[in-house]
């Protein structure tokens, strides 16, 4: 392979693996904490592009300054984390951590249902299209060939910014230590007075903010439609699972792996590109059941 | 208990419902029109539901078809090709009359074998692929509509009249029937008239894919003169977004197959220069168009009611009602004035020239339809705020078409190069 | 004695309502094909585990019986429903191997990706598969004769219903074998069970083979329905909807996945000719209701009441932190 095709390669694989990453570490969050493996969690990446999309568009109409549309993204974000997240977790999934993982895994499934309707009633069947901040920050060109900004290095950046994020705040911050904690250990930490409930809480709304930021970062480079909850869930599954359910890092690193193969198949074998996601993990999982990064988990007996 | 009792009660319910409903017997001929009206797809499907729904209004305000009111019923093809079949099975065994189906080339070719089987009437509205009829002998299917051929011929025929330079083609098409038909044509068109045209590059995204960055750097790194597409609706919209975007249409000529659908949706987004077609003749701002007080009168009221303009879609569906229409008038005449059977009105439909909104569409033996091909280039236009076509080719359906019966890629390997001679000289409509 | 009469009611209810309307025939026809997939949902869910994936054996058989003609050489229903449950079940037993030896999300997960791979291999490869346009089923001969429309469909139908008091039977005599109860055995303490002399991971190599198979022979039985396949058979909302049908008709009774398949059929087929863009949000809400208020599904409305159901208490002590593999 010669380097301009892997700066190429490279390049598209980054902007791809940004987005995916968003989305993953937040179902992986959610996993390490509370052991719901949320299905739901495409649905608010859905509904996080669809709000964005909406504000910007709307914004348009206005007739104010386009470069609004920067902090409206993450506004939107931050609202569907904050409206979304809390009402889920207090009004349904509180009902359920007494019960089977079968049964959790389904009311996660029940309610991607009910979004994905929802999103129907609440936008309708069009597809939205809000690529003002793409066109904003225009483009520049690597190796030959022209990238937008937004793709090539907001992205990017902003999931390097989650990742330190996320790793200070789990490490240096006592919430985010108590977070750790009740990953590792729930039984310990409970035994030691830690209100599993707020962690829970907390832990939650944070990762449906991350989904939505997915979403909100998502919108204006490609349309906002019906159905994009369900592709976005199975991706961010292969990069989760294949990570480690509850790994940070290794949900960045599996994301670009993932993104990698996937591009690398469009510029070797185009007729590859769907398969090579699914591949990967189904390669992972079969020698590393926990995952690339996961520590092997003792069975339950 | 209680609530025990409520859930069966629920049931039970569930199950009488359906059977109530069903009871009140239609009178009407009922009709369903099969289209998208959700996901990406819909930008492209909703212009067929407008057209069909205005049409039908007026044909109902004026007495009906042949003198009996139309009831219609649309079905969404956003829902999956299995969701579709299902839903024609469903309404066909409730006694739909008359099925307008389908957009997709995919959902044709599943439902075109059904249609025959349970043998209803199934005017093809949209679909294009050549598959449907090549090998298959069909009574109760008909096109009311062109298919790839003429289309994607004229299309590198179009290409190759202006940019005679072209030495490398990329080609980006959606990955079923219609994207990789597309394909085949375009390539057999150009080997015959230069076999030294190279095709650097095919994709075939999955339809719906919502993002071709991956795509867009792949064409761009291997810099083709000309790049074809066939990709439609939001897909299509995406990608001249994300193109444009990236510099592409800078960097190559673009040719987008379908590019007036879109045309009003990517308002500045879509650039000049761009060579875009209609698949068919279905253009609102051609001489024979604007020449039709009948179709100026339907587009005025297609913009006042839907507040856009009715892009090509649209045109096809006006198109199968009219031949509907008309089918419906000439079984009439010869059977003496009664409402006529699905086997009369399949027989007037056989060889019948209809005159549309957009030109004359031709049915021909093999149940398939032939119009003009009309392609141009984007420009800018004081009137509208969105591209226009200029230099305006309007390719002869028989120019074009493969005859009925006839391997349709082994005759366009069949074509001479001196065809190129024979394409009427481009029209402007921008004095 | 309300639960019996209930019953009947319905039963009745449905045999006038397919006799005045015919049409009712392919809804119920796709509802029993279902139901016998469901059935080795089933199999798996009383063993504890659940696969998000089987769709994928759904579509292998489907494609099976497309393929029927020219892998076969015959176009005659009664060799090419045999065969395309063989073959899913060679897929089965070899997919088995692997994903015996894991468990709940793990499981879930890994047939997640086996299905999705198959999903998108099925619908990128256009030359071999025909891609997302999928393919037609050719109408076969059954016994030998080629039936008009109508007919065959009663014939479809009538099979569907034969095939699934055969599936019912036999599903009731395995639930009753030693590997039968060793299935709640395992969910419960697999440990336990491999004490006792029965190896866990054979036992879910052999009940995974077995569930696939059924999902083959539902499978084939709804590509001869809707007479078109296509990779969607394959996508995990598919997987998805049959463990949602396993848990809506109710895990305890071996009638439960028909009746759940039967009104997940009629809910979907009439809200969504009415309410276009809402009958997954009426199919979800109904499953959290289930989940919530009415663990044990639709069967258990009919079936007596299940014993006391433990407290959160007891039943943490089922589940002891860790332990040796």
């Amino acid at each position: 392979m010669d380097l301009q095709l892997f700066t190429l390669v490279l390049l598209d694989a980054v902007s791809y693996a940004a987005l995916v990453f968003l989305v993953a570490v937040g179902l992986s969050l959610i996993f390490g904490v509370m052991r719901v493996l949320n299905v739901a969690h495409g649905a608010f990446y859905a509904i996080g592009a669809y709000t964005t999309a909406t504000f910007v568009i709307w914004l348009e109409g206005q007739g104010a300054s386009p470069w609004l549309s920067f902090p409206l993204l993450l506004l939107s974000a931050v609202i569907v984390g904050l409206v979304l997240g809390p009402l889920v977790e207090f009004g349904l999934l509180r009902r359920i951590y007494e019960k089977e993982e079968i049964l959790q895994l389904l009311v996660t499934f029940a309610l991607f249902m009910i979004l994905e309707d929802v999103q129907k009633l609440v936008w309708g069947v069009r597809s939205y299209f809000a690529d003002t901040p793409l066109q904003l920050l225009g483009s520049v060109e690597v190796a030959g060939v022209f990238y937008t900004r937004y793709q090539a290095m907001l992205l990017p950046a902003v999931a390097i910014i989650v990742l330190v994020g996320l790793r200070f705040f789990l490490r240096r911050t006592l919430p985010g230590k108590i977070l750790t904690v009740v990953t590792e250990d729930r039984e310990m930490a409970m035994a030691l007075g830690i209100n599993a409930q707020r962690v829970f809480l907390l832990t939650f709304t944070l990762g449906t903010m991350l989904a939505a930021l997915g979403g909100a970062l998502a919108a204006p480079t490609s349309s906002v439609s019906t159905g994009i909850a369900g592709e976005m869930i199975v991706l961010s599954f292969a990069v989760a699972a294949s990570a480690g359910l509850g790994q940070i890092e290794g949900a960045a690193l599996t994301a670009l792996l993932i993104g990698f193969g996937r591009s690398l198949a469009v510029y070797m074998a185009p007729e590859l590109d769907a398969v090579v996601p699914y591949l990967i993990m189904t390669a992972i999982l079969l020698f590393r059941p926990q995952g690339m990064f996961g520590l092997p988990q003792a069975r339950r007996v | 208990m209680l609530k025990r009792t409520l859930f069966i009660v629920m049931a039970l319910c569930l199950l009488v419902v359906p059977t109530s409903f069903a009871q009140d017997e239609p009178e009407p001929v009922r009709i369903a029109v099969f289209t998208f009206t959700s996901g990406p797809a819909a930008s492209y499907g909703m212009p067929g539901r407008n057209a069909a729904e205005l049409l039908f209004e007026q044909i109902n305000e004026e007495g009906g078809l042949g003198g009996i009111p139309v009831e219609i019923v649309f079905v969404d093809e956003g829902q999956g090709g299995e969701a579709v079949v299902t839903e024609y099975r469903r309404l066909a065994s409730e006694g739909v009359d008359i099925m307008i189906a389908a957009l997709s080339s995919g959902n044709c070719l599943a439902i075109a074998p059904i249609a025959e089987e349970l043998e209803v009437l199934t005017l093809m509205w949209n679909c294009d692929t050549h598959q449907v009829f090549e090998g298959n002998e069909y009574e109760y299917v008909y096109r009311t509509n062109s298919n790839t051929i003429p289309e994607f011929v004229s299309g590198a025929l179009y290409l190759l009249d202006q940019q005679p330079d072209v030495e490398t083609v990329a080609i980006i098409n959606p990955d079923y029937a219609f994207g990789r038909d597309a394909a085949e044509i375009f390539k057999a068109t150009l080997a015959v008239i230069n076999p030294e045209i190279e095709v650097v590059v095919e994709l075939f995204p999955q339809l719906g894919a919502g993002d071709y960055s991956t795509e867009i750097s792949r064409l761009s790194a291997s810099r083709p003169d000309a790049i074809f597409s066939n990709l439609w609706g939001g897909d299509l919209n995406t990608f001249v977004s994300q193109a444009e975007a990236r510099g592409l249409f800078e960097q190559s000529q673009m040719v987008l197959a379908l590019g007036t659908s879109s045309a009003e949706n990517l308002g500045d987004t879509l650039p000049e220069g761009v060579i875009v077609g209609a698949l068919g003749n279905g253009w609102f701002l051609t001489p024979e168009v604007q020449s039709n007080p009948e179709a100026v009168a339907f587009i005025d009221a297609y913009v006042e009611r839907y507040e856009e303009y009715p892009s090509f879609p649209a045109f096809k569906m006006t198109q199968t009602i009219q031949s509907l229409e008309l089918a419906v008038d000439t079984a009439m005449e010869s059977n003496g004035g009664t409402f006529p059977t699905k086997e009369e009105i399949a027989a007037a439909l056989d060889g019948a020239t209809i005159e549309t909104f957009a030109g004359t569409l031709q049915m021909r033996e093999d149940g398939d339809g032939q119009t003009d091909q009309v392609w141009g280039v984007t420009v800018a236009s004081d009137e509208y705020d969105f591209k226009v076509m200029d230099q305006i080719i309007r390719f002869p359906a028989d120019l074009v078409s493969a005859p009925p019966g006839e391997p349709a890629i082994e005759w366009v390997s069949t074509l001479s190069p001196d065809i190129l001679e024979m394409i009427p000289e481009p029209v402007s409509m921008m004095e | 004695m309300i639960r019996k009469i209930a019953l009947a009611v319905i039963a009745i209810l449905l045999c006038i309502g397919l006799f005045v309307f015919p049409w009712m025939k392919a809804v119920l026809t796709v509802a029993l094909a279902k139901g016998i997939v469901v059935l080795g949902i089933m199999l798996l869910l009383r063993a504890g585990q659940v696969s998000l994936g089987h769709g994928m054996f759904v579509a292998v058989s489907a494609y099976a019986v497309a393929f029927g003609n020219e892998w076969l050489g015959t176009n005659e229903m009664l060799l090419q429903i045999p065969f395309a449950v063989v073959v899913s079940g060679v897929v089965g037993l070899v997919i088995g191997l692997f994903v015996a030896r894991y468990r709940y999300i793990f499981f879930a997960m890994l047939n997640l990706a086996f299905s999705m791979v198959f999903f998108s291999f099925l619908q990128k490869s256009y030359r071999l598969t025909g891609g997302s346009d999928g393919v037609s089923v050719q109408t076969p001969t059954i016994a030998g004769l080629s039936l008009e429309a109508g007919t065959y469909n009663w014939v479809l139908f009538f099979l569907a219903l034969a095939l699934c008091v055969g599936c019912v039977l036999l599903a009731f005599r395995f639930f009753r074998s030693a590997m039968g109860q060793a299935l709640s055995a395992l969910k419960t303490n697999e440990v336990r069970v491999a004490y006792i002399g029965i190896s866990p991971w054979r036992t879910m190599v052999v009940i995974y083979t077995l569930s696939a198979m059924l999902a083959g022979l539902g499978g084939s039985l709804l590509a001869y329905t809707t007479g078109h396949v296509t990779p969607e058979l394959s996508y995990w909302t598919r997987s998805g909807e049959y463990v949602f049908i396993a848990i809506l008709g109710g895990t305890t009774g071996i009638l439960g996945p028909f009746m759940g398949a039967m009104v997940f059929e009629f809910i979907r087929t009439y809200a969504s000719a009415w309410l276009t863009n809402a009958w997954q949000l009426t199919l979800g809400t109904i499953l959290l209701v289930i989940i919530l208020f009415a663990q044990s599904g639709i069967w258990g409305l009919f079936a007596p009441p299940p014993p006391k159901a433990k407290t959160p208490e007891e039943k943490r002590y089922d589940v002891p932190a860790a332990a040796g593999d």
